[in-house]
């Protein structure tokens, strides 16, 4: 089947970049659970807060609002800049290479001329970012329970797990969608990489901005951001009906809108 | 039965016209060249074949199927003109990524053409990124012959390639023609086009200029020949059957000669000769023919 050729192509091409942040993301969940249960709480927060810039340390002053517990400081761990990062990374090089940055480089000439379908060709690459970001997320809370383990922290059931996993898989699902519908537009990979980068920039700000400024509150429904809330999921046990029905409606969305540009434009 | 059929393919880029009303078809077993200076629309004539470029008119059928539609490749192999190849991959993994696409079609010839091509398993070692232009070209013929195609696109193939590698690479366009395959050979080398050609499309700024016998497009050709004299020049050199234009300047002349060149050389062969110069016909020369009215002379 020359789709799941092109799958394996794919995985191999990416599989080193794809597992250095699946363990970096997993060590960084792990290490806040060393810094949770090393150290009391309160001086694990300040030497976490401490370590960020000033606006920084507002934002995560306004995402602890449920309090200096152990699960809520975990929660924090999966709000972090860096789990962000991470996922977005991943979310933004998969979408960027598929289109643009194969056109950029100009390898996508020989594979499109190959009978591959153009509807294999889109369909191989979203199949496997989704499974990347699913399994980023799972060796996030690979990393989380890991932790929990080693350092005896009050574990989370199974129900707030995958939840959490779910929405951090969502939300990289939309940033992946949406930096794809820029990719099937484009011909350039750094700029795509970039206006996907800039678009995650935006929302994380914007719902961080909303939260700690009433009169800028409006922005947040507007922002991917806030349809992640790790407090929410892990702290209060609340589920992510409606995360998942606005997440999974912008990737459903970008996705069509993605391929509806992708099936009809012309290569490289 | 054609192996491939093209008929008023058109394409525009905004306001520039790549391609108008093309067409032209090839049979199986034919060695069609496709002729034409750089920006003539050969490159994007051959992307819409390989289902890369969508045509705003016409239509192309390769193998009795849509050109769009996938499963027509199936049987077609495809060189591009600016070929590019993950870097990071070995050659080898590289003819086995592109092999599995067709799994019904096992890269038969891949062994032959890699003797051919004198193709060092050393190279097929390396990664892509650290071969040289001429061998990343080789391997971009193996990919798209490996698997015995019965329809061959390529788009200026001999580029970048030693002459001896340009030779052993036209004789198996050439074996391949004779097992039945139709081959589209595009370039901007008259040379090698007149060498494996059976007939020519002459395509310039979009349009095709002249569809025709390679015979009769070698009839066509104009060699700008210069010879220096020791003595005199013949009075009747300008008269002379194929000399379309002398210049004289001393003991120098500069003719103009169109089609065969042997009554020139059989004057010349009576008189004493200090330098003769006879250089390949070039391609402007042709296009200059059919700029300049030829087509409506008829000749």
């Amino acid at each position: 089947m020359p789709a799941i050729n092109l799958l394996q192509h794919i995985a191999v091409r990416h599989a080193p970049f794809l597992i250095a942040s699946a363990v970096l993301l997993a060590a960084f969940q792990l290490l806040i659970c060393a810094a949770v249960g090393s150290v009391d709480v309160s001086g694990a927060l300040e030497t976490l807060v401490h370590s960020l810039p000033p606006l920084m340390q507002e934002i995560v002053s306004s995402q602890l609002f449920g309090g200096f517990t152990p699960r809520g400081l975990l929660a924090f761990g999966w709000s972090h800049p860096v789990t962000h990062a991470l996922g977005s990374a991943v979310a933004i090089v998969l979408a960027t290479r598929a289109v643009a940055g194969e056109s950029e480089t100009g390898a996508i000439e020989l594979l499109m001329s190959q009978p591959l379908s153009r509807g294999a060709y889109f369909a191989a690459h979203v199949v496997f970012a989704l499974a990347a970001i699913a399994s980023l997320s799972a060796a996030g809370v690979l990393g989380t329970v890991i932790g929990q383990g080693v350092f005896e922290i009050e574990r989370f059931g199974p129900g707030p797990l995958l939840r959490l996993a779910l929405a951090y898989s969502l939300l990289q699902g939309a940033v992946f969608g949406i930096t794809l519908l820029l990719s099937a537009f484009g011909r350039e990979g750094g700029r795509v990489a970039s206006g996907g980068f800039l678009i995650v920039l935006i929302s994380y700000f914007g719902e961080a901005i909303g939260r700690l400024w009433n009169k800028a509150a409006f922005i947040r429904p507007w922002t991917l951001h806030e349809y992640f809330p790790p407090h929410d999921i892990l702290v209060r046990g609340l589920g992510i009906a409606k995360p998942a029905v606005v997440l999974g409606s912008v990737l459903a969305a970008s996705l069509a809108l993605a391929w509806a540009r992708f099936r009809t434009r012309d290569v490289p | 039965m054609v192996a491939l059929d093209v008929a008023g393919l058109t394409k525009r880029y905004g306001a520039v016209r790549a391609l108008e009303q093309v067409s032209f078809s090839v049979a199986p077993g034919e060695i069609f060249g496709y002729l034409g200076p750089n920006g003539a629309g050969k490159t994007t004539t051959l992307r819409i074949l390989a289902g890369l470029v969508r045509a705003d008119a016409g239509e192309a059928r390769m193998l009795d199927r849509p050109a769009r539609a996938a499963a027509a490749r199936a049987s077609v192999g495809y060189l591009p003109g600016d070929l590019k190849l993950h870097g990071g991959m070995t050659g080898s993994a590289l003819l086995d990524l592109f092999a599995r696409f067709r799994p019904a079609q096992p890269p038969v010839l891949r062994a032959r053409l890699l003797d051919a091509l004198a193709l060092d398993p050393r190279d097929l070692a390396r990664r892509v990124k650290f071969l040289s232009h001429g061998t990343r070209q080789k391997l971009g013929i193996v990919i798209a012959m490996q698997h015995d195609p019965r329809l061959l696109l390529l788009d200026e193939p001999t580029s970048g390639l030693d002459p001896l590698v340009q030779m052993a690479f036209r004789d198996l366009v050439v074996e391949r023609a004779q097992h039945g395959a139709a081959v589209l050979f595009s370039s901007h080398v008259l040379s090698e086009v007149e060498a494996v050609c059976g007939r020519v499309a002459v395509l310039g700024a979009g349009r095709l200029l002249a569809l025709e016998s390679v015979d009769v497009l070698r009839g066509r050709m104009v060699r700008r020949v210069r010879v220096r004299f020791r003595g005199a020049p013949p009075p009747t050199l300008a008269d002379t059957p194929g000399v379309a234009g002398c210049d004289l300047a001393g003991l120098d002349a500069t003719l103009q000669v169109r089609g065969d060149v042997n009554p020139l050389l059989r004057l010349l062969a009576r008189h004493e000769i200090e330098r003769l110069v006879l250089p390949e016909p070039q391609l402007e020369d042709i296009f200059l023919h059919y700029f300049a009215g030829g087509r409506d002379a008829g000749d």
